[in-house]
């Protein structure tokens, strides 16, 4: 079985995002990049189906700048077996529906029989991608998911299906799918692994064949959502801390401040 | 400006086991599509619609029932909360309609054709205003918008489902053992949240004692999801659920940045912690600086005390 997962570079998780001089744009002189995490859970999940079928195969895909590439290599190293790169002006300046159709060409001609996205991206914080993706194919998808494998293989040892579980509200809900579908993920079961020494070796050996965002057909125009302004969300902190009391009267304390200043309880 | 809003049929109560906890999460699904439909009418000429004869949600009969009535009578705005079941509707119907999206919007306004839209970006690190052109499909934050008190229930118009563009099938429920039954974290207005200072997932009862008391939902840091004491639902941050309640009480949390990008948009934030360096204090409209195990009875008994006289 082959598998594409889909992954954006984004700022590391660690970092504080600032805003730039121009008030739109975050500054970008400060930024360690990463892989954006749910992409990386997604990572995960591809790569213990490999694990526990070595047939499977890990593509990896990244819409986006040059920079892109070390988010390749990180999931080259992490055990992924190829990765893409869709590059240039236009790649740079796509919305997400765009994304989802230069991301849909790559899947065309990948022929993976099934793809995974994160359930949102860390930079737009979207959640738009994955959908898009499915729509622009034609296929379903199921989101949020934590964990999927083959469906109860058949007499003749045959895979009949995928088995999905989504998270919901109290549990999960399991959905089984028959032909291809595309799956955001919102955390794998196990922490998504470190690259490896070796993997790292074999990483910066592998070609990362470059794709043109616009030689895909799909251009930059028309974005349908514009950033209009970006600014620090407003700054807290100035509260009220309590040290030391005696904790019954400290909470005594707390409930009537909660009651008669923050008008809460 | 035609504004329609999306009434949330999450999954029948009954396809779960009808408990009080998915009473609970209907009412609360009940509060958000009463919120979305007033802000409908606010902003134009509105119609509240459901999507009807589903047992569970399932992204293609909701999306082809809607897709199709949009199309055929074309609103500038479809609303839809943004709960995980509505953020994965409205994304899918946004690419099927061809239309703008924006997701998590805490404002919403027109002006000259378009809709600004106030949302977080970078994991709830920057405010934002983006403007989308029209007609867009929005999915708004729970608890963005005060109802106007005494808002009129609106009408609903039920569409059923298009049960024929179905391709998954549905295989069964499988419930998380530590599920707390509570209302969900996206659409709660108080969350009690837990970190790893709580020390085992048997120190629990005590916040769920609090929780109860509050009406609140439960919350967790990564670490203490990670370790596995708690479903991973309950997460809160940059991995897990944000979070805007009007209270937020963090019980031995420290506060990393991941943790902070998921509820410090909260109205107020209240922090335990015997560390007073702790991270979560910078953001903390009240900090107690102390043993958790000391204060945790004491405010419940307090709280107790406080809603009795009340
Ligand atoms: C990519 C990425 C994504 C992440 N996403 C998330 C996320 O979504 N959500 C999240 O929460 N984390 C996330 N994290 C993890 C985050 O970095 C922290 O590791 C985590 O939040 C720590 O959890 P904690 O505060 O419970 O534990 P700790 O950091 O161990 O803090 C425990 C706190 O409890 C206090 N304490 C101990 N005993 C007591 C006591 N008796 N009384 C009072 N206080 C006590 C301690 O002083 C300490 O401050 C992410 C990390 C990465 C790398
Ligand atoms: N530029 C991109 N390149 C590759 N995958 C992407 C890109 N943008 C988004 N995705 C995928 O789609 C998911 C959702 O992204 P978004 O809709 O931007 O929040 C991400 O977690 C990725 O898996």
């Amino acid at each position: 079985m082959k598998l594409l997962v889909c992954v954006k570079q984004t700022p590391d998780s660690t970092v504080r995002v600032k805003v730039a001089g121009d008030g739109r744009s975050i500054d970008a002189s400060q930024i360690t990049w990463a892989i954006s995490p749910y992409d990386e859970y997604a990572v995960e999940l591809a790569l213990e189906r490999k694990d526990a079928d070595p047939s499977t195969t890990v593509a990896v895909v990244t819409v986006g700048p040059t920079r892109s590439r070390d988010a390749l290599r990180q999931a080259l190293a992490m055990g992924c077996d190829e990765a893409i790169l869709v590059t240039g002006a236009a790649a740079e300046s796509l919305d997400g529906l765009a994304v989802a159709r230069a991301l849909a060409k790559v899947v065309e001609e990948a022929k993976p029989a099934l793809v995974l996205c994160g359930r949102q991206a860390s930079d737009d914080d979207q959640g738009l991608v994955g959908q898009a993706l499915a729509e622009t194919l034609g296929w379903p998808h199921v989101s949020t998911i934590t964990k999927f494998r083959p469906a109860d293989a058949g007499p003749a040892g045959s895979v009949d299906g995928i088995d999905v579980w989504r998270e919901v509200e109290g549990g999960h809900e399991v959905w089984r799918t028959s032909g291809p579908v595309v799956l955001t993920v919102q955390k794998s079961e196990k922490e998504p692994r470190y690259p490896s020494l070796p993997g790292i070796m074999k990483a910066k050996k592998k070609e990362i064949p470059e794709k043109d965002a616009s030689s895909l057909g799909v251009d930059a125009g028309g974005a349908k959502l514009e950033i209009v302004k970006m600014e620090p969300p407003p700054a807290r902190g100035g509260g009220k801390i309590v040290k030391d009391g005696d904790m019954k009267q400290t909470a005594a304390e707390l409930v009537r401040l909660l009651r008669e200043e923050a008008k809460i309880l | 400006m035609k504004v329609w809003s999306i009434v949330e049929r999450g999954t029948a109560p009954a396809a779960k086991g009808g408990g009080d906890a998915d009473r609970r999460e209907e009412r609360a699904q009940r509060r958000v599509s009463l919120e979305i439909a007033a802000k409908a009418k606010e902003l134009g000429e509105s119609k509240a619609l459901e999507v009807t004869g589903l047992e569970r949600y399932s992204a293609l009969p909701v999306v082809g029932a809607i897709a199709a009535k949009a199309k055929a009578e074309s609103p500038d705005l479809i609303l839809v909360a943004a709960t995980p079941t509505g953020r994965d509707l409205a994304a899918r119907l946004a690419a099927r309609l061809g239309w703008a999206y924006a997701s998590e919007a805490s404002g919403i306004a027109i002006e000259g054709g378009a809709a600004t839209i106030t949302r977080t970006m970078y994991a709830g690190k920057v405010r934002a205003a983006v403007r989308a052109s029209l007609p867009a499909v929005v999915s708004v934050r729970p608890g963005a918008f005060t109802l106007p008190s005494g808002a009129a229930e609106p009408a609903v118009e039920s569409i059923p489902a298009d049960a024929g563009a179905e391709k998954l099938a549905f295989q069964r429920f499988e419930p998380t053992a530590a599920a707390s039954g509570r209302i969900p974290l996206a659409e709660a207005r108080v969350v009690v949240s837990g970190g790893r200072g709580l020390r085992g997932p048997e120190n629990w009862k005590m916040v769920e004692e609090l929780a109860d008391l509050l009406g609140a939902a439960l919350g967790a840091s990564r670490a203490v999801t990670d370790a596995g004491w708690r479903p991973n639902e309950e997460q809160v941050g940059q991995t897990g659920r944000t979070v805007t309640p009007d209270l937020y009480i963090a019980l031995g949390i420290s506060g990393a940045i991941q943790h902070l990008a998921g509820m410090t948009s909260s109205k107020v934030i209240v922090a335990v912690n015997k560390d007073p360096e702790a991270d979560i204090f910078k953001v903390a409209d009240y900090g107690v600086v102390g043993d958790l195990f000391e204060f945790l009875p004491a405010f419940t008994e307090e709280v107790k005390k406080a809603k009795a006289s009340a």
